[in-house]
């Protein structure tokens, strides 16, 4: 079930590393989680697949930090899991963070399994490589697997240098049979190839400058090693999908400049992507209406878009436009909804997310999605039926 | 030596007087003296608890941890890092802030559900801190670089003299038209009532347990916040604060945000 990558040695070098460093001083450490019940309701009634119309899951995360050598060392844990009732790919437990960091005065070191962001976008992240989606989970990919790394990090005032070596890949996971919304096929796991002869123990590389000069927030990045998206093409034998893992060559730029209300954000990529070269750009604009109506609460009104030069890719000419609606209440409640649209095509999408503390430590969320017309020849055609209301409930500890 | 500024204060007040000085440049001379005052911190560290209480008496915690470092610019504001604690949901969350005196503040969030350190808009500096009363203009409030002063007179208040100044915002996104407030004879805050952007009487601020730190500044650990117009409260305390530990300066750059979440 769980793909591990934490061979026994390595956990013994991490145990011994904090019980080493923390028997001399006083352990010092924190931790927190939460557990989430959630169930969803497919108001498409089976759907293009014939699946169940109900499905709940438990999801949680634990977080643990330990603070070493007077603060100059850390170490983390960070784990995120699910048990889902229909499908078992959707059961899994995963490290997002395992990992030792030691700090000198502009260096910092970082072994471990880790979470790296890059980018601006709220929505089409194009420069962001570094972790493998977990698409079982999103398909919008926003939950993330732990990435194996070793990296070091260098800081001047005019900015910080990263350099990312990464010593294993982790494959994409993807829903399983009973698992919505899915593809029109199974991911076939025991049929993956890699342009890469060393295939998953390709040693990957990343690079990125980011500096921050006044209103702007920039980054330069550079990423070689197997593509986190394979190609899938349909078996005709097994009625699977067999997944190829190129080599991807991606150099990317993001930029932010932060002006009052307004937020304007640009990411572009030019990448080698197997042997084919492609250009991707996404931007937008984000601007919020503080105190709406004399009110405490903000409204803040979000425009993307996403260009790619690959006519087959699945965001190739695609718009969001979206409202974050934030009460500032005592509540926390907020709002965030998001119009997905094709400019190419008819297809759109809609999606909402509504949350509220019920007291300290329960949160309420609902989640709406629901697919408009979708063309046939869109990807997300084979989710077309999967419209879904969802309701969460955590539990923090 | 803060011992002597009163004294200063009074020589300054009757020397002004006699020149004639306005009510303006006597309540700015004020200001700025109160404020001068509360300088020299280097940096510091604290607790902080809020209460937050709604008119029919149901309270709410909230928790932070906070770490500031004082600028030596004396034409820019001091940076500062807030960790969220309580409630629960946003344990992890960390906040940095470069302040500005008359401008827009830099403000980066780093979401641990994400991973992802996000530049924020600050232009709202008014908005209501974790459902609170208090706002962030609040926390730099006797920053005198930030108002026009007018002296109007001296006031008792719990049996002490004090100075009443009336200030009002120069930061043009400021969530209030006027202030006035009482300072003592050490040069504390003691309260301020705050008028809305229509210019009516919103909240008043009484700055309570006035503690003398490293034997030279005086900080009150607990605003306690009155809303006139909603009629919720909200108790604000600074628990074991620390002033002059030697942080580290980078640990206030945006680079720093990851490496002390998670």
């Amino acid at each position: 079930m769980i793909e591990y990558l934490f061979k026994r040695k390595i956990l013994i070098f991490f145990l011994v590393l904090l019980f080493h460093t923390s028997h001399i001083n006083a352990l010092d450490f924190k931790a927190y989680g939460f557990i989430q019940p959630e169930s969803s309701i497919y108001i498409n009634g089976d759907g293009k697949h014939n699946q169940d119309n109900y499905n709940t899951s438990l999801f949680g995360k634990g977080t643990f930090i330990s603070y070493l050598q007077e603060g100059d060392a850390k170490f983390t844990i960070s784990a995120i899991g699910r048990y889902d009732q229909n499908d078992d790919e959707l059961s899994y437990l995963d490290f997002q963070k395992f990992k030792y960091e030691y700090y000198f005065d502009d260096i910092a070191l970082k072994v471990g399994n880790e979470i790296v962001f890059w980018g601006v976008n709220e929505t089409f992240n194009i420069v962001d490589i570094i972790n493998q989606s977990n698409l079982a989970e999103d398909i919008a990919g926003t939950k993330k697997l732990g990435q194996p790394m070793a990296s070091i990090s260098y800081s001047q005032d005019y900015g910080i240098f990263d350099i990312y070596l990464m010593p294993y890949f982790r494959e994409r996971p993807f829903s399983g049979k009973e698992g919505r919304p899915r593809l029109l096929f199974e991911v076939d796991k025991n049929s993956i190839t890699y342009e890469s002869s060393a295939k998953k123990r390709k040693m990957d590389f990343a690079l990125r400058y980011s500096a921050v000069i006044e209103d702007l927030d920039i980054g330069l990045s550079h990423f070689y090693g197997n593509n986190r998206t394979p190609v899938l093409s349909p078996n005709p034998s097994t009625l699977k999908f067999d997944s190829h893992y190129p080599i991807l060559s991606q150099t990317g730029v993001d930029i932010q400049a932060t002006k009052g209300p307004w937020l304007y954000k640009l990411e572009s990529v030019s990448a080698k992507d197997g042997s084919e070269r492609h250009l991707s750009a996404a931007g937008g604009i984000e601007y919020t209406y503080y105190g709406i109506r004399n009110t405490q609460s903000d409204l803040g009104v979000i425009v993307e878009y996403v260009f790619d030069d690959r006519n087959d890719n699945p965001f190739n000419n695609e718009g969001v436009i979206g409202l974050r609606w934030s009460l500032n209440d005592i509540k926390s409640s907020s709002l965030l909804a998001g119009y997905l649209f094709d400019m190419r095509g008819n297809s759109n999408r809609f999606q909402a997310e509504f949350e509220q503390r019920v007291n300290d430590d329960l949160k309420l969320f609902f989640d709406i999605s629901l697919n408009g017309s979708i063309d046939n020849a869109d990807f997300t055609y084979q989710f077309k039926e999967d419209s879904s209301l969802t309701i969460k409930l955590a539990k923090y500890f | 030596m803060k011992i002597y500024s009163f004294l200063f204060i009074l020589i300054l007040t009757f020397n002004f007087s006699s020149f004639a000085e306005t009510d303006e440049e006597i309540g700015l001379k004020i200001a700025k003296e109160a404020y001068e005052s509360t300088r020299g911190y280097i940096d510091s560290t604290s607790e902080q608890l809020m209460i937050l209480i709604d008119p029919k008496g149901n309270e709410v915690i909230r928790e932070i941890s906070g770490k500031n470092l004082e600028n030596m610019d004396p034409d820019d504001g001091d940076k500062s890092l807030i960790f969220f604690n309580k409630p629960k949901d946003v344990e992890g969350t960390v906040m940095l802030s470069h302040t500005h005196v008359n401008d827009d503040d830099d403000q980066w969030l780093y979401l641990p559900a994400l991973g992802r350190v996000k530049r924020i808009s600050s232009s709202n500096k008014s908005g209501a801190f974790m459902g609170s009363e208090i706002s962030f203009e609040d926390f730099s409030g006797l920053d005198y670089r930030k108002y026009d002063w007018k002296y109007l007179g001296e006031e008792n208040y719990e049996g002490e003299v004090c100075y009443k100044l009336e200030s009002y915002p120069k930061y043009e996104n400021s969530g209030y038209t006027k202030r006035i407030g009482l300072t003592d004879e050490l040069l504390r805050a003691r309260k301020i009532e705050y008028y809305d952007r229509k210019g009516d009487l919103l909240k008043t601020i009484y700055f309570e347990d006035h503690k003398l730190y490293n034997d030279a500044i005086w900080f009150a650990d607990t605003f306690r916040v009155v809303n006139h117009q909603n009629d919720n409260s909200t108790i604000y305390k600074w628990e074991n604060r620390q002033l002059n530990i030697g942080l580290n300066k980078k640990d206030f750059e945006k680079s720093s945000l990851m490496r002390l979440a998670d």
